[in-house]
């Protein structure tokens, strides 16, 4: 997925320092903006992971940011004045203070990547699928390769391959053929569609 | 955990972690130690006292894994333990674990579609992982032998890389078959019948993991090192 970062404070000194910072240690593209009101101009953004760092005592956007949260993987991190701040800030799921060390402000984005920027509390937990993932599940099953799949529902091969791990992650089944016994058992998909002795 | 040394009696080896039955077996030692210390058991058996503790404790703690130590056993002491391993898991292990399984297929009294499903996804599994052990029997191992006997390159060429990879997609089946039944088949069957099944393959996989694990980072580095010795 893409990667795209935001920097949302009202100090000059704070924004340039953390973007330096972190452009030392990470390949990555980062916008500065003032404040979070501009955020509004950046809703088009789809199919990325959002790291928005954003100043803990500002107003934050909340309108753009759930927009954002519909088409991206958002992480809020806030930037907060010290330990005591960080604690007040809910809404947010990382912290960062200003006296963070470059190694904290390293493992913080690593651990952002690796949950793929879903916040602690995500929805992976209640295991549902989407009408989306039953499709891509289903054709999975049948046997299409990732490109056929993203042919046939009319999506980028990235947004198969994401949909392919979130299924993997809610339901805890990798191989193909696990996937093809889990559709069939909760009839997704009809045994006689496929040929079993080929997929099982 | 403590690591076991030749001092401990082999009897404590037992009393501390019985999972180590089937892989003391699997040396030629059997139960009815007396007061013998492992280091004595060993030396009566003719086996490398050193290797057998670092197989035993690699067993035991998770944690542990002397790879260095490994790596300076020979690769045929190795593949003797290998062999045996998989001998446990096609005679034993494999019959035992589709017994239960047919106990459970049995116990269920209506709508068992879902559990033949299981059923086949297992059988899938099973055959995948039957022919790897005999891949590894019959072509692996025997070209390893033969590697360090005549000390030359094959001109067949090598058969090591393609295992680690056999090892990933077997794994993934097994721990699939396992999410299938824990989180998503609903419970058609006696409970009892089921856990015990359950237990058999997790203990399995368990088993499973350490043999993968000493042949990925053992065995086949030091295959691949010899092979780059033998290049040169
Ligand atoms: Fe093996
Ligand atoms: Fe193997």
């Amino acid at each position: 997925m893409k990667e795209s970062v935001f920097i949302v404070h009202r100090s000059e000194i704070i924004r340039k320092g953390l973007s330096l910072i972190l452009q030392e240690y990470f390949k990555m593209e980062i916008t500065q903006l003032t404040t979070a009101s501009d955020l509004s101009s950046f809703t088009g953004i789809t199919n990325s992971i959002m790291i928005l760092m954003l100043d803990a005592q500002a107003e934050i956007n909340q309108k753009a940011i759930d927009l954002l949260k519909k088409n991206n993987e958002v992480a809020l991190v806030a930037i907060c004045q010290d330990e005591e701040e960080a604690h007040q800030a809910p809404v947010f799921d990382y912290q960062l203070t200003l006296y963070a060390s470059p190694v904290q402000i390293q493992k913080l984005i690593q651990i952002i990547r690796q949950s793929g920027g879903k916040p602690k509390n995500a929805m992976v937990e209640n295991g549902e699928l989407t009408s989306r993932e039953k499709e891509v599940i289903k054709l999975i099953a049948l046997g299409l390769a990732n490109k056929e799949i993203a042919d046939k529902l009319f999506i980028s091969i990235h947004t198969v391959i994401s949909h392919r791990k979130n299924l993997t992650e809610k339901l805890g089944i990798k191989s193909i053929s696990g996937l093809t016994v889990y559709a069939i058992m909760n009839n997704l998909l009809d045994i006689q569609d496929i040929n079993p002795e080929e997929l099982i | 955990m403590e690591l076991f040394r030749k001092e401990d009696k082999m009897s404590s080896l037992i009393n501390r972690n019985y999972n180590l039955l089937p892989v003391i077996n699997r040396f030629g030692i059997r139960l009815g130690f007396k007061e013998k210390t492992i280091g004595e058991v060993c030396q009566e058996k003719q086996i490398n006292t050193d290797f057998f503790l670092a197989i035993v404790n690699t067993y035991t703690d998770d944690s542990y894994f002397p790879e260095a130590e490994f790596l300076s056993f020979s690769p045929i002491l190795l593949i003797d333990y290998l062999k045996n391993t998989h001998k446990y898991y096609i005679q034993y292990v494999l019959p035992k674990i589709e017994r239960l399984l047919n106990e459970v297929l049995e116990s269920c009294t209506d709508n068992c579609s879902s559990l033949k499903m299981i059923n086949s996804f297992y059988q899938k599994y099973k055959a995948e992982l039957l022919l790897h052990l005999k891949l590894e029997d019959e072509k692996v191992f025997p070209y390893i032998i033969e590697l360090y006997k005549n000390k030359k390159l094959s001109a067949e060429g090598s058969f090591i890389e393609v295992i680690e990879n056999e090892h990933t997609n077997v794994e993934v089946k097994l721990s699939d078959l396992e999410n299938l039944i824990i989180r998503h088949l609903s419970p058609n069957y006696d409970d009892n019948a089921m856990n015990e099944f359950l237990t058999a393959l997790l203990q399995f996989e368990n088993d499973l993991n350490d043999h993968a694990r000493i042949e990925d980072h053992i065995l086949i580095t030091q295959v691949i090192e010899f092979e780059k010795e033998l290049k040169k």
